[in-house]
């Protein structure tokens, strides 16, 4: 990288054109000079002209010249370049097979879609909608116009075009309004793909309203709100969204005193309101603590009871033993993103955008896979499978999202088609691999411990 | 179990995708240098001939106009140097801005470091540019590098100007090809292409297709300019073939230089060419990667019949190849090749045949409210609670 960056300071310098222009306004001082003496001194026009011939000539070899440092500027890049990549030529898309993803135009175009929507970039996402639609409807009226015309990068596929309708707004969706109850659409609950027509972009911009809300306002309501209406939900995923929650909202209401909020008239107790503003947010977070806490699920009770002891500590909050419970500045973030997760997977989709994390992995994985196509290229081999990768793509963690069984006995990773088999001993293996082991004995002997078992006392193990 | 995890960046096998990022502006400065040359060139040649009249040596009023003349030819070569030179000055300044990105990279510890995620980032971005820029979708494109602020590592004018000469040949017009071709002669003969040529041939064509004689005739004389006494015998025995056939010949090759699919197929080797010539990928990189990615990822559980519905798992990161955005789209590409077995520690199984770690399967009974001593498929909604008793140890390796 050093080389590029001298290469590149030196064209700054030097390899530029600023020089050839200098000399071409000196070229023109030059003539004006010569035009002012012979306008001045007619006489001897001649003698001017003469006298002009040599520098004119001199001028042009001059810029002429301060091209060539141009040029050399440009070769030395270019050298300092191809070191740089020396061993890499362009990558090929598709692995193997060339252009799996050309030929995949409209899904590529539904995950951009949805990565613009996820990264909060509504309005990229509507004018990108926009193009999609208006190039589709100039590659049908283009095509009708002329069938001679089998485009030669055109590509069909409209059944993989109707991801279009997940980001239509409302006011394109049929039949709403009319609130009858047989219809599905409105308040669509999920779909095949997991989601509503049309709703998508509307989910979305609620989830960015709502996390707004939280990260940047610390405002609670709207992400509670959305809590409360998926209650039976995320309670059956095993959720703790809306303890956290709840907890923050106690936390919230316990730190803030009376002064911050604006002082009701019908406050009847001088008393209270001059000796213990101190209290008045404790007693607030009581009272909500018993309006909610009651109907979290009974693994929240350790922590509620926790939080409510904390009562009892004030105004030492410092000193308690929950101090924890309060000074926790990251509480935001980490509610921001529970909402984030839960949010997203209610509607099936990843927390982070996967579009990001396969781009990602596949820059990791590109040279080792480029190093394998080389060599396979080189000897005209060919994948053993073509359902396999040929070569193992080390990942970082984080990016391995399943639980892997590969058969000890023949080293191949199970598949629906040969699925793990756990045998009465416990140890599991492929089922062709089980098949190939038992082949025409009536008893199995396990290849990992002394066991014996019959081989349809094998079982389909789910991994 | 605990693999050593795999974490190292080496930088110049990740820049595999990057060349493209510096190889375009370079390309650009020649460009713009060729295009200063052959300015000179024009104005040494003009002001050279200017002062060749024996007059404008010796009578002042036609040395003064000659000059006047020189004065002004010289002028208008400042006025397109500058132009060229702040040309010039915007692809460095573009350049630096991708050295740098690139450098960034240099000095990025590991593969987990937030430093990478970000740079991973702007990646994507950038990729995603690159493809909307190659689809057509130049607004979208425009916009996100706008709010991304990634406008000088992408190329949004490049490919807005090779959208608008590949549109105009789809709708049959040669005019906008040729005058880049003209731009771009002497990179394009260092590459020996033949675009020129068969933009030449398609005038011809359109001259001959009428058949009518004065067009004919014209057809003749440009056959005579452009296609003959080039490099390629070919174009000119082509064209001489032509003459003689009608519109609905349908002989070969004739009948098919007739035909209306030549404009697609010069819309598309106009693409390769502009391509080849500026250093580009055929394939937007973004497919490159994503191919890569989504089969690095993938595993044959991301599209068995038997996996968890994506909504019903809590408390594990989902799946990128799971969720709705790839699913579709990995179905056709390969699945990671591994060789080990990766499992959560102390495996055990549920009479259904789903196996967990034996720590997990009890946090996630323990969230859904299994009661004391029971336990259920926690991926399964309402399934079935069973004794503790039955979990079963299993034996993987
Ligand atoms: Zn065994
Ligand atoms: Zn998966």
């Amino acid at each position: 990288m050093d080389a590029i960056q001298q290469a590149h300071e030196q064209l700054c310098q030097k390899g530029n054109l600023s020089k050839a222009l200098a000399d071409v306004q000196q070229l023109l001082d030059h003539l004006q000079s010569t035009r002012d003496a012979v306008a001045e001194n007619p006489d001897i026009t001649a003698l001017h002209m003469a006298k002009l011939k040599h520098p004119l000539k001199q001028a042009f070899d001059t810029i002429e010249d301060d091209l060539k440092e141009v040029n050399k500027g440009l070769n030395q890049y270019q050298k300092a370049l191809k070191d740089k990549f020396k061993n890499s030529a362009l990558p090929t898309a598709g692995v193997g097979e060339s252009g799996v993803l050309a030929r995949e135009t409209g899904l590529v175009n539904r995950a951009i879609g949805m990565h613009l929507l996820r990264e909060g970039k509504f309005d990229v996402a509507s004018t990108f909608v926009r193009e999609v639609n208006e190039a589709k409807q100039q590659q049908a009226t283009a095509s009708t116009a002329s069938e001679e015309m089998d485009g030669v990068v055109v590509d069909g596929a409209a059944a993989s075009q109707q991801w279009l309708q997940d980001f239509a707004g409302e006011h394109t969706t049929t039949g709403e309004g009319d609130g009858g109850d047989g219809n599905e659409d409105d308040e669509s609950p999920m779909d095949s793909t997991g989601l509503g027509r049309g709703q998508l972009q509307k989910r979305f911009a609620d989830m960015y309203h709502t996390l707004d809300a939280l990260r940047n306002q610390h405002d609670l309501t709207p992400a509670i709100e959305w809590a409360r209406q998926h209650s039976a939900e995320l309670e059956s995923r095993g959720s703790n969204l809306e303890f956290e929650l709840s907890r923050l909202k106690f936390v919230e209401l316990y730190t803030t005193t009376t002064s911050d909020k604006p002082n009701p008239s019908d406050q009847d107790d001088p008393d209270q309101n001059d000796e213990q503003p101190a209290f008045s947010g404790p007693l607030r977070a009581l009272a909500y603590a018993r309006a909610v806490f009651p109907a979290l699920p009974p693994r929240h009770t350790r922590e509620t009871s926790a939080l409510l002891a904390s009562l009892a500590f004030c105004p030492a909050l410092a000193t308690s033993p929950y101090t924890h419970l309060f000074h926790n500045q990251d509480a935001w973030e980490a509610a921001s993103a529970a909402y984030t997760r839960e949010f997203c997977s209610l509607l099936g989709l990843a927390e982070r955008s996967p579009l990001y994390t396969a781009v990602t992995a596949g820059g990791i994985a590109l040279p080792t896979l480029q190093k394998v196509e080389r060599i396979l290229t080189a000897s005209r081999g060919q994948w053993s499978s073509v359902n396999e990768l040929p070569v193992e793509t080390p990942l970082p963690p984080g990016y391995m999202f399943h639980s892997i069984f590969v058969c000890p006995v023949s080293k191949e990773q199970a598949t629906d088609d040969n699925p793990p088999m756990m045998l009465p001993c416990g140890h599991v293996l492929a089922r062709e691999s089980l098949e190939m082991h038992s082949k025409g004995k009536s008893r199995v002997k396990c290849p990992y411990c002394p066991q014996e078992c019959q081989a349809r006392d094998a079982r389909r193990v789910y991994i | 179990m605990a693999e050593v995890p795999f974490t190292k960046l080496d930088p110049d096998a990740h820049l595999l995708l990057d060349q493209p990022l510096l190889r375009l502006p370079h390309e650009l400065l020649r460009k713009n240098l060729k295009s200063a040359q052959r300015q000179i060139e024009i104005s040494h040649k003009a002001i050279t001939t200017a002062f060749q009249t024996p007059a404008a040596q010796k009578r002042p009023a036609d040395a003064l106009a000659a000059l006047d003349a020189t004065l002004a030819k010289a002028q208008s070569l400042k006025r397109k140097l500058e132009a060229l030179n702040a040309e010039e000055r915007s692809l460095h300044r573009q350049q630096k801005a991708r050295i740098e990105h690139l450098e960034a990279l240099h000095g990025i510890p590991s593969l987990a470091d937030v430093q990478y995620e970000n740079w991973a980032h702007t990646r994507l971005d950038r990729l995603l540019v690159d493809y909307l820029l190659r689809q057509g979708y130049v607004e979208s494109a425009r916009q996100l590098a706008v709010e991304k602020g990634i406008e000088d590592l992408v190329d949004v004018a490049v490919f807005e100007e090779c959208g608008r000469i590949e549109r105009s040949l789809r709708r049959g017009e040669v005019r906008e090809a040729l005058a880049w071709c003209g731009e771009n002669k002497q990179a394009l003969k260092k590459i020996g292409s033949q675009l020129e040529l068969e933009l030449r041939l398609q005038q011809f064509i359109e001259l001959v297709r009428g058949g009518e004689m004065g067009k004919l005739m014209e057809a003749v004389a440009h056959a005579r300019k452009y296609l003959v006494g080039g490099l390629d015998a070919e174009f000119g025995l082509r064209a001489g073939g032509l003459l003689a056939q009608p519109v609905e010949t349908v002989i070969e090759p004739y009948r098919t230089m007739y035909s209306r699919t030549r404009y697609p197929h010069l819309a598309h080797l106009f693409l390769q060419t502009h391509h080849d010539l500026f250093a580009l990928p055929a394939q937007p990189l973004l497919h490159t990667a994503l191919a890569a990615g989504l089969s690095a990822l993938k595993t044959p559980t991301c599209h068995s019949a038997h996996a968890v519905a994506v909504a019903n798992l809590s408390g594990t990161p989902v799946c990128p190849i799971c969720s709705t955005e790839l699913n579709d789209l990995a179905r056709n590409v390969p699945y990671a090749h591994q060789t080990k077995s990766y499992m959560e520690d102390d495996p055990v199984v549920l009479p259904n045949g789903r196996v967990f770690g034996r720590e997990r399967l009890r946090v996630l009974n323990e969230k859904v409210g299994t009661g004391r001593g029971m336990v259920r498929d926690p991926t399964e909604v309402g399934g079935v609670v069973w004794e503790e008793g039955v979990v079963r140890k299993v034996f993987i390796s």
